[in-house]
């Protein structure tokens, strides 16, 4: 039994990068396409990065598309990676394949419209100006709905696949992972588009933000149990992993307490959001 | 950033690929990736890049010459639009120097065409489609009468 099926993918004679895309690829070609291509996409936004002085919420324009690119296709490589935990016959059938186009053209459609309103110096997410711009504020929630939910639709096709090969803490865990990264990130996210805006109280500009993250320093920011709760589809299977190598493949509870404890971490962010507090304040 | 150093980067590099090209029969598989691939995918990423950032700061359109003209008084799109120049113009370079290797045109041949494409474009294309021509109708007797009638 392997505990990770990532040992079988070759790596000899190629670079590793492209027997892993290759790897990809052959679970879901749609998805892993939809990943490369949002990466190359990244080189011209960062030249852009680099040129452009114009500023969106006190930071560089091209910020959120490049942070944003690179979000989506992590997301869209980990579908692609775990696809092929689903099995074979619904893996190959039509209406899988159908999904994950929709996921993968979701998820590039609105990565080119956040690059697009940000050379245009305006916004994506939250854009009220207009009929027009509310309308496509619309279709992206629509968009990203859609996207998520097949995290969740790949979770329960895992959960189904009786003849899946994988230690059961690490079924568990993936099941888990992908499930919950559906829930928690509904939850936030539907917040913040009801709520017009992810910051709660504060200064509402990424100017004094966390590095990398841009989250808050001196109110709440949803962004935060966002991100935690997307990611659990890498927290609880790396958590799933580790427990499998250091208490035995067999043995599921660890998993499942991993799992409260995380969900009870991404509530008690997403109650600090909603607090105004930040999640790491400003040193004085 | 500022444009003139890009300008000038960019300029050195499509020198560097046509440099290249002019050596190729010493390394056709170096002048195939670098000159015919790698330098035109990273002058379009700068071209991208550029026109990601400035597109919305230029006036004019294509719709007419003066539009055109009023488009490139934007520096950037004006770099932009050079930028363009360099990396098509280079990869009809490696277009020619592939195309002569498969049908056998001898390199002597295809330096003039070359330094045409270099200096230019179309001109170097359009010579190099003559000369193509001229082999092929020289390689098969008889075929020029049919081309004639």
């Amino acid at each position: 039994m392997s505990i990770v099926e990532i040992s079988r993918a070759p790596s000899i004679g190629r670079p590793i990068a492209i027997n892993w895309l290759r790897e990809l690829s052959a679970r879901q070609s749609a998805l892993t396409g939809a990943g490369v291509l949002l990466v190359v996409a990244m080189l011209p936004m960062g030249f852009a990065f680099l040129l452009d002085t114009r500023l969106f919420n006190g930071i560089d324009v091209w910020i959120k598309p490049l942070k944003f690119a690179l979000a989506v296709a992590i997301y869209m490589f980990t579908l692609a990676f775990f696809a092929s935990w689903v099995d074979e016959k619904v893996r190959t059938a039509r209406w899988f394949c159908a999904l994950a186009w929709a996921t993968a053209s979701a998820g590039t459609l609105e990565v080119f419209y956040i690059a697009l309103q940000a050379s245009r110096d305006e916004a994506s997410h939250f854009n009220y100006t207009d009929n027009l711009h509310m309308a496509l504020y619309g279709l992206m929630g629509i968009g990203a709905t859609l996207m998520i939910s097949f995290s969740a639709i790949l979770g329960i096709l895992i959960a189904r696949n009786g003849k899946l090969d994988v230690a059961p803490v690490i079924k568990d865990s993936v099941v888990l992972g992908l499930t919950l990264a559906f829930v928690l990130t509904l939850i936030p996210a539907g917040t913040m588009s009801a709520m017009g805006s992810h910051w709660i109280g504060g200064v509402h500009s990424d100017a004094g933000g966390m590095a990398l993250t841009g989250w808050s320093r001196d109110g709440g920011d949803l962004r935060v149990a966002h991100l935690f709760g997307t990611h659990a589809m890498h927290f609880i299977p790396a958590f799933g992993v580790v427990s499998a190598l250091v208490l035995g493949p067999e043995k599921r509870w660890p998993v499942w307490l991993f799992t409260v404890v995380f969900c009870g971490f991404v509530a008690f962010l997403f109650f600090q959001a909603l607090a105004g507090q930040p999640f790491l304040p400003r040193l004085h | 950033m500022d444009p003139d150093t890009i300008f000038r980067t960019a300029n050195l590099l499509a020198l560097a690929g046509w440099l290249v090209l002019l050596a190729s029969p010493l390394w056709p598989w170096l002048a195939e990736r670098l000159s015919g691939l790698a330098i035109p995918l990273l002058l379009s990423v700068a071209y991208c890049g550029l026109i990601f950032a400035f597109w919305t700061s230029g006036k004019g359109g294509f719709g007419s010459l003066g539009d055109v003209a009023r488009l490139f008084q934007t520096r950037q799109l004006l770099l932009a639009g050079w930028i363009h120049y360099l990396a098509f113009d280079l990869f009809v370079g490696a277009w020619i120097v592939r195309t002569s290797r498969l049908e056998e045109i001898r390199f002597w041949a295809v330096v003039p065409c070359l330094v045409a494409t270099f200096l230019f474009g179309p001109a170097g294309f359009l010579l190099f489609n003559a000369i193509r021509s001229t082999k092929s109708i020289a390689a098969q007797p008889g075929m020029s009468t049919k081309v004639m009638s």
